[in-house]
């Protein structure tokens, strides 16, 4: 058992789009803030309530909201976020079909919709315009009235089942 | 938003969770946290110490079995949803949104009790049971354990480790939610579970959430559908009856009398997709 005091610092290990991390973290210190503070600002603060979707970061495979996680719960983790999707100057599928459809117009919520995206289709890799919209109802977008983000993600599916990896 | 300063412990085994609980009864365990950590931010509560229980792995299983399927409780809504449990695994889909849905936990929902929550519907219709540890192993029936709203029965030093349901072979079944935008609580949400022979009802189950402090079995609407054959009138009037078993308050999601009529209306739905299946 581990018991970290209420003053106390702790170190955390992170495998952040394959690079390990090690940081010094307060029990309180929520992973979205770490995460920023390491240089990944692409993890965006939205709404800070668990309802924006912005943070969105894919932890052990499986889509979450950094804002609803602690820090040191993450510790041992491996992450993806945003900044780990381009390869060699390439974007990601995702990526590229949300500029050819214009997916975003501020983009405030961009590397969130693309983060959930990318789980949503690894569950779902041939998707319906429903299923789409039930899997981003956790990403609130305030500009482009949802309809170019669900075709840029119906584009998607059909990009990587042509050039799966 | 930052929680408030507190500590930290990472639990590496059951008994270490419940003795620290214990010992300290201002500490709070933390599951996936989803209820907990948007608490901690807005400062609702201000425990002294988190015991992190999520790497506690006998608390993450589930097991389906011929008669009961038993789940851990660490099982996420996601898992839960994939599992094929009749009835739960529909209600876990509902549930908030899919990044939400990847964290919580149903020993997480059942220990926090909110009055709107989606499983408890499901949980008392299913006369689902819970395992309780401390310094001594108990189980209760949902009923009992969900004594008020947020007001599990648990002591200082126990927490949820199981939950356990009968299996409803044959069953058909769903979970019909009412909410006002995607990922929010309950307006209401009905549990019918249902079993059919030829065209007459032999069993049927219905659960209510989010209408009471706690769900609720509509026995007196079960009663006027079992065993009689299927009509639209029956369907009609056993629904009208659900609303009897309705006592919501008003609040953001809606007045008590708009929610005491759409309870009918939903229970309606609830029986008439489970009939469809």
């Amino acid at each position: 058992m581990k018991v970290i005091e209420p003053d106390q610092k702790t170190k955390i290990h992170l495998k952040i789009n394959g690079k390990d991390y090690e940081t010094e973290v307060e029990p309180r210190r929520l992973l979205v803030h770490v995460l920023r503070d390491l240089g990944f600002t692409g993890v965006h603060i939205g709404c800070d309530t668990s309802n924006c979707g912005a943070c969105t970061i894919i932890m052990n495979g499986k889509s979450v909201k950094s804002c609803t996680v602690l820090g040191v719960e993450a510790d041992g983790s491996e992450i993806l976020t945003i900044e780990g999707l381009a390869k060699d100057g390439k974007l990601h599928p995702i990526q590229e079909a949300f500029w050819e459809k214009h997916a975003l117009q501020c983009g405030y919520c961009t590397p969130g919709m693309i983060m959930e995206s990318l789980w949503f289709l690894s569950q779902n890799p041939n998707p319906t315009e429903e299923e789409i919209r039930e899997g981003i109802s956790g990403n609130l977008c305030r500009c482009t009235g949802y309809q170019n983000i669900v075709e840029a993600i119906k584009e998607a599916s059909t990009k990587m089942k042509a050039n799966p990896k | 938003m930052y929680p408030p300063k507190l500590g930290y412990v990472i639990a590496e085994n059951l008994e270490e969770a419940t003795d620290f609980l214990e010992k300290h009864e201002d500490a709070k365990a933390l599951a996936g946290g989803h209820s907990l950590i948007p608490m901690l931010k807005l400062r609702i509560i201000r425990p002294s110490y988190l015991v992190d229980i999520r790497r506690i792995s006998n608390l993450h299983f589930i097991s389906p079995g011929s008669d009961e399927i038993r789940i851990g409780s660490l099982s996420t809504h996601y898992e839960i949803s994939k599992a094929n449990i009749p009835l739960l695994s529909e209600t876990a889909t509902k549930i908030a949104d899919p990044q939400v849905r990847n964290m919580g936990t149903i020993g997480g929902v059942i220990s926090q009790l909110d009055p709107s929550a989606d499983y408890p519907a499901s949980l008392i219709a299913m006369d689902a049971k819970v395992k309780v540890k401390g310094k001594t192993e108990r189980t209760v029936s949902f009923k009992d354990f969900a004594k008020d709203m947020f007001t599990p029965d648990l002591n200082p030093g126990e927490l949820v480790t199981e939950i356990i349901v009968p299996a409803f072979k044959d069953y058909k079944f769903s979970y019909q939610k009412l909410e006002r935008k995607a990922g929010d609580y309950a307006i209401v949400g009905v549990a019918v579970l249902l079993k059919t022979d030829g065209e007459s009802i032999k069993d049927v189950r219905i659960g209510l959430t989010a209408v009471n402090n706690t769900a609720v079995r509509a026995t007196e609407a079960e009663n006027m559908l079992k065993d009689t054959r299927i009509s639209e009138e029956i369907i009609e009037k056993a629904s009208a009856k659900v609303m009897d078993y309705a006592n919501p308050v008003s609040d953001i999601r809606g007045s008590a009398e708009y929610k005491k009529k759409v309870t009918k209306v939903m229970a309606k739905r609830a029986i008439l997709e489970a009939l469809k299946r």
